[in-house]
């Protein structure tokens, strides 16, 4: 066992875990905190994606002895960020997916909208080709990740004051993804 | 009463031939929504099998197979047993009653008895401290093996009756098969004037939802048991639980948390469900367990690989005269749904196009790899693919428009199948035009260079099946709603929201029924002690089925309240009407109260408010032994165009574009329906292009990671349009 | 995954140190995107892990006035993808840094990691099948399962190595430390990674047990380079390469003074195709010669049944990449 130092969504804690325990481990079944979902337990499906230091990593595949003293934030934790930064109800990426029909199961969505948040972080304008290479890592079984795209445009044309377009209609045209960047 | 045969012809419900004239200008239904548990969802807060803990909660984990085929001589736990923090192991021997989601085809251990008949097959199960103990404990178990030959090839299987994958079997190790012939098919092949035939295979694809299994239990000391588990058939599960635990079934309780995906891949029982139970009931402390990706391969349940030989005849105007299939469908281990697959692939053919004469001889076959099962579209999509196919050679044998040859042979609507399934409304050409129109088919196709190309596809599937898979006479989906006075309504529901949106559909109708805000309905599902029974989530059955009873409850509740407010106004109830969170007299709109004040009135007057209602389909089907299997109280229809080319210097083949077409009847909400074909065609390009599902010459899974069975990325799905 | 006590060094000296005559089974962790992958399947059962996140200096990129670049160890495979020196300079590595796993593999996995990764190949990170890497006396591949094996250079083991960053720095001529308690070497990328046929078949490179791979160092290219890297994978993420093209080129107007050419997911090592180089150096640079070049890089190919389709398709991919510098 070991006593852990995290910073959790703000929050300094203090737990008590076996060494080998990765951050998904001690998250979900120390803290409680399973907005954080085990896909594959293998970093192969993107579902325990978490932010450390910003950054989406995938907890499943973290010790959680590593991440002392970095900054970890959850599913759990971006609806209290975002009233506490002074904006209301549910973080804006949250209610984009919600909005547009984004989450099925919903079980692959804590992790893609992490990669979505951190995304929007660092560029608050991000392409379609941008949100799509940024959200490659979370593999979604149920939507065929248009509506999840099309969330995450929402959010960004709320941001930035756009008309967001009416969820559930067509999506826009002229904005096809170029051709994929590969052989 | 239950809406037995309400719905028969014309669209089940809001349509000037069947609806109420009241109900016609929807406030609810038809427009976009948010999910009632989006939010949810969205913050995490939603809790699925895994999310839960219980105290003194014990985890548990399964032994399995390493031999394709092997009868088991002995197994000693005793050292497993002896492992400090080891709480219980049992075996088969503690749970020797067969089980099987099809009643006539139980042969389905827990725990394999004497035999096991796929690498990944269930051995044993240790339930411990801790799942590392747990798994500490599996590898002190000696279990010694009589390895027999294993079947890995279908044509094997078919060739080859002995050893008997199942010693039980009859027929060898065919585990079904079904010969039916409409029409003489031999004389309009000898006639016609265009004969194409042609063999296809389809591989082998699973589900791959993204949540694992999982399943918790517990045994209290009244003797009930509570199961909590990924499924999206708790009733099914509820009564395999008592059959092969030998519990009243009034005594346990099965209950379906938030699910992460099934698709099919959930609709079996599954050995984990008995093993928790069971370890509860031994160790008298909750017991959980969460399959591993690589176990979610091994239970598989997936599409089975077929090999299909189809000759179609036709006249030279395009139109069909005779199609005539052999396929031979590899199962896997296990009997799970495949009675149904067999007869599915070939009575799920029979539409959106006429066939004159129609012949299917389909044979499925045990193997020792996994067992396949039901998944999206469920033994309708390899035959499609195939049948498609050949329709499109048919069509250059022509030179035909691919697309007008699908039109010329347009079954039509309210119409019989050739093989008797009765066929209500049917849009299958405005999807054709739609799509036609939507790809720019006309000026597109065959201009686009070599190499790239625009193609079409058509298919049809059910709105649920005509029968339960045990045969009973009670309703398929109940429904109960409870009122409270401050203007809220609860329904009651066993359908299992899968993430297709079962939940938000039920609060849709009643919020529409009853002209109420959807934020005012709460629904309560999937918990056999809660709520009546729903046969599950399968066969896309759900929105058709549970959204009439939900109707059916909803209109009885409306009846109700309406009289009782026009009591109290003394007016005629014809003109109470409940619409935006009011009701409100036609006739003098100024008279107007809340939905709680309607509530209140209608208790006062009625005593406490309450109401239920059901669903069951009218008796439907060809009049023959297998003619009620593919029979459905509606189908739907499709069509796609695909924009795809192949990189002639690497091979790869890329799915540019996609234009999908559905008539699913009215879309009770645009956003979820949306969803659902965007879903289904993404999985459907994936296992064409990417996915497969094999074992290896030993017959150990090839690849039993979401690494190495390759599911799209966000960078790899084609741009859907809907 | 089996429990293991973890020790976190403050300095190279007392990495090294732990590494010095263990008493148990003891590896280095960096990013851990491999190695956890390989406890959780139990292929790798270490009693203690040396960690190197807290060992200071091993996470820079450092350009030289020159254009020699020196890349720690721990620098992540994204930081490396974004770096704006080596995106600018040593566009190859930028490439293969950026078609690395996922995302989220490439912000925690490090430069290190990505080089000393063990095979992808599913018979070996399956816990059923004891094969010839894992002390086995089969690689199944060979007449069983072998779509993704190796086409050039395999025997008596098929893998192929899975790194896209190793056939990249190759071509740039790199060369690794290898530090241990008594000392440090230093060997080229070339030479550090070893067959199947030639060293411990259950290794892939020279690194021995007591040695952790410090830095990378990449000399100043010549003026006038071009370089790309070409990956061909089943999916846009996540996947290891079906195979790839790692090429390093210099022009003289109109004809091709030099060139690498590595080749990646194709054999056990990265495969530097010097009968490909040599097709192309002093020849024109033109279609005729990227085709001579696509067939000196698939000289001795052999495939085994399921991966027959990587010989036409590393040629494609060969032609491509040159294509691409045109």
């Amino acid at each position: 066992m070991r006593v852990l130092h995290l910073l959790i969504n703000g929050d300094r804690v203090t737990v008590a875990a076996p060494e080998h325990w990765t951050l998904l481990e001690v998250l979900r079944y120390e803290l409680g905190l399973t907005g954080s979902k085990q896909g594959c337990d293998k970093g192969d499906c993107g579902a325990c994606t978490v932010l450390v230091d910003g950054k989406p990593v995938l907890a499943c595949l973290t010790l959680a002895a590593l991440c002392e003293e970095r900054a970890v934030t959850t599913i759990e934790g971006l609806l209290p960020a975002h009233v506490k930064s002074g904006g209301s109800g549910p973080d804006p990426v949250q209610a984009a997916f919600d909005e547009c029909g984004a989450l099925q199961c919903g079980f692959c969505q804590p992790g893609m909208m992490l990669s979505a948040r951190a995304l929007l972080d660092r560029n608050a304008c991000p392409t379609r080709t941008e949100i799509q290479d940024a959200l490659a890592g979370n593999l979604c079984r149920c939507t065929g990740y248009t509506q999840i795209v099309e969330a995450v445009e929402l959010a960004v044309a709320k941001h930035c004051g756009v008309a967001p377009r009416r969820p559930g209609s067509a999506r826009p045209r002229g904005r096809s993804r170029p051709p994929p960047r590969r052989a | 009463m239950a809406a037995r045969d309400q719905h028969g012809i014309g669209a089940p419900w809001g349509d000037a031939a069947a609806g109420d004239p009241a109900n016609r200008a929807f406030q609810v239904v038809g427009k976009p929504h948010r999910k009632i548990d989006g939010l949810a969802k969205a913050t995490g807060r939603a809790q699925y099998a895994d999310d839960l803990v219980l105290p003194g909660m014990l985890h548990a984990k399964t032994l399995r197979s390493p031999h394709a085929h092997a009868m088991i001589v002995a197994i000693d736990a005793s050292k497993a047993k002896a492992l400090p923090g080891v709480h219980a192991v049992i075996t088969g021997a503690d749970l020797p009653i067969k089980y099987g989601v099809i009643p006539w085809t139980q042969d389905e251990h827990a725990l394999a008895l004497d035999k096991v008949r796929f690498i990944g097959d269930e051995v044993a199960a240790v339930a411990a401290i801790d799942e590392d103990t747990a798994n500490a404990a599996l590898k002190l178990i000696r279990v010694e093996y009589e390895p027999l030959h294993a079947f890995l090839d279908p044509r094997e299987s078919l060739a080859r009756p002995e050893p008997k994958i199942h010693e039980e079997s009859k027929t060898g190790n065919v585990s079904k098969h079904v010969d039916l012939a409409f029409g003489d098919v031999d004389a309009a092949l000898a006639s016609a004037e265009v004969v194409v035939e042609g063999d296809y295979v389809f591989h082998g694809t699973t589900h791959a939802a993204i949540e694992p299994h999982c399943a918790v239990a517990q045994f209290s000391a009244e003797g009930r048991l509570t199961v909590w588990s990924s499924t999206q058939i708790t009733h099914y599960v509820h009564r395999a639980l008592a059959k092969v635990l030998e519990l009243p079934i009034q005594k346990i309780r099965v209950v379906q948390p938030a699910l992460g995906g099934a698709f099919g891949g959930k609709s079996d029982p599954f050995s984990l469900e008995f093993c928790v139970a069971k370890l509860a009931m031994f160790t008298g402390r909750p017991v959980k367990m969460l399959y591993t990706r690589e176990e979610v391969f091994y239970c598989h349940r997936g599409r089975h690989p077929m090999k299909l030989r189809y000759r179609t005849a036709a006249s030279k105007d395009g139109k069909i005269d005779a199609v005539d299939a052999k396929i031979l469908i590899d199962g896997g281990s296990y009997s799970s749904f495949g009675l149904v697959t067999t007869y599915y692939s070939g009575q799920l053919l029979t539409g959106p196009y006429h066939f004159p004469t129609y012949r299917f001889d389909s044979t499925r076959v045990f193997t020792n790899k996994p067992p396949c099962g039901p998944k999206r579209g469920h033994g309708s999509v390899q035959p499609r693919f195939a049948f498609e196919v050949q329709l499109d050679e048919l069509a250059e044998k022509l030179a035909l428009d691919p697309i007008e040859l699908r039109r010329r042979n347009f079954q039509g609507d309210f119409t019989r199948t050739v093989n008797g399934q009765r066929i209500t409304s049917n849009g299958f050409l405005a999807c054709l035009d739609e799509v036609e129109r939507a790809s720019g088919w006309r000026a597109r196709r065959a201009k686009l260079g070599r190499g790239r190309g625009l193609g079409v596809a058509g298919s049809m599937y059910i709105s649920g099946t005509n029968y339960p898979v045990y045969p009973n006479k009670m309703p398929q989906a109940g429904i109960q709603l409870a009122v409270e006075r401050s203007g809220r309504v609860t329904v009651f529901t066993g359908s299992n929201d899968i993430g297709q949106g079962s939940n938000s559909m039920v609060a849709y109708v009643v919020a529409e029924e009853l002209g109420m805000d959807v934020a005012d309905i709460r629904v309560v599902a999937a918990d056999t002690d809660l709520v009546p029974v729903d046969l599950g989530a399968y066969s896309s059955r759900v929105t058709f089925m549970v959204g009439n009873a939900t109707i059916d409850a909803a209109r009885k509740l409306r009846t109700q309240i309406a009289g009782a407010v026009a009591k109290e106004w003394q007016i005629d109830a014809a003109r109470v009407r409940m619409g935006n969170g009011k009701v409100f007299d036609l006739d003098s709109t100024e008279r107007c109260i809340t939905t709680a004040e309607a509530f209140q009135i209608a208790e006062a007057r009625c005593d406490t408010l309450g109401a239920t209602g059901s669903y069951n389909t009218p008796t439907l089907g060809g009049d023959y032994r297998g003619g009620t299997i593919g029979a459905s109280p509606a189908y739907s229809f499709t069509a796609h165009v695909v924009e795809a080319s192949v990189d002639v210097e690497t091979g790869r083949i890329t799915c540019h574009k996609v234009w999908i077409a559905h008539d699913c009847g009215r879309a009770l909400n645009p956003m979820l329906v949306a969803g659902q074909m965007e879903g289904s065609a993404y999985m459907g390009i994936a296992e064409a292009l990417l996915e497969d599902h094999g074992v290896n010459r030993f017959g150990l899974h090839a690849g039993p990671s979401l690494l190495d069975y390759r599911i799209p990325t966000s960078v790899d799905t084609p741009e859907l349009r809907r | 995954m089996k429990s293991f006590t973890l020790f976190n060094p403050k300095s190279l000296g007392d990495a090294v140190g732990a590494l010095a005559a263990p008493t148990s089974s003891v590896k280095v962790l960096a990013g851990g995107q491999d190695l956890l992958t390989e406890m959780k399947e139990h292929l790798v059962e270490p009693d203690k892990l040396v960690n190197l996140k807290g060992v200071p200096g091993l996470d820079r990129i450092e350009f030289t006035a020159a254009g020699a670049c020196t890349i720690g160890a721990l620098v992540t495979v994204g930081a490396l993808e974004e770096h704006a020196g080596v995106r600018e300079r040593l566009r190859v590595l930028a490439e293969a840094a950026g078609s690395v796993g996922s995302p989220q593999i490439r912000s925690v996995g490090t430069v290190g990691g990505n080089l000393c990764q063990r095979p992808r190949c599913w018979y070996y990170r399956s816990e059923h099948a004891k094969c010839l890497k894992k002390g086995g006396d089969e690689c199944f591949s060979f007449s069983g399962q072998n779509k993704y094996n190796a086409i050039l250079g395999g025997g008596p083991s098929y893998i192929v190595h899975p790194s896209d960053l190793a056939p990249a720095l190759v071509a740039l001529g790199a060369t690794v430390t290898l530090k241990c308690s008594t000392g440090e070497r230093q060997v080229a990328l070339e030479r550090f990674f070893t067959l199947p046929g030639e060293g411990d078949i259950r290794r892939e490179t020279v690194l021995r047990d007591d040695e952790v791979l410090t830095h990378v160092h990449v000399p100043a290219p010549a003026a006038g380079m071009q370089s790309t890297y070409v990956k061909f994978r089943e999916r846009g993420s996540y996947d290891f390469a079906l195979a790839s093209v790692a090429l390093a080129l210099w022009r003289d107007g109109a004809r091709v003074k030099e060139a690498r050419v590595v080749l990646g997911g194709v054999a056990p090592i990265p495969w530097r195709a010097k009968a490909a180089e040599a097709a192309l150096a002093g020849a024109a640079f033109e279609a005729a010669t990227f085709a001579r070049a696509a067939d000196g890089a698939v000289q001795g190919a052999e495939g085994f049944g399921q991966n027959d389709y990587k010989i036409p398709l590393t040629k494609g991919l060969v032609q491509r990449a040159l294509q691409s510098c045109g």
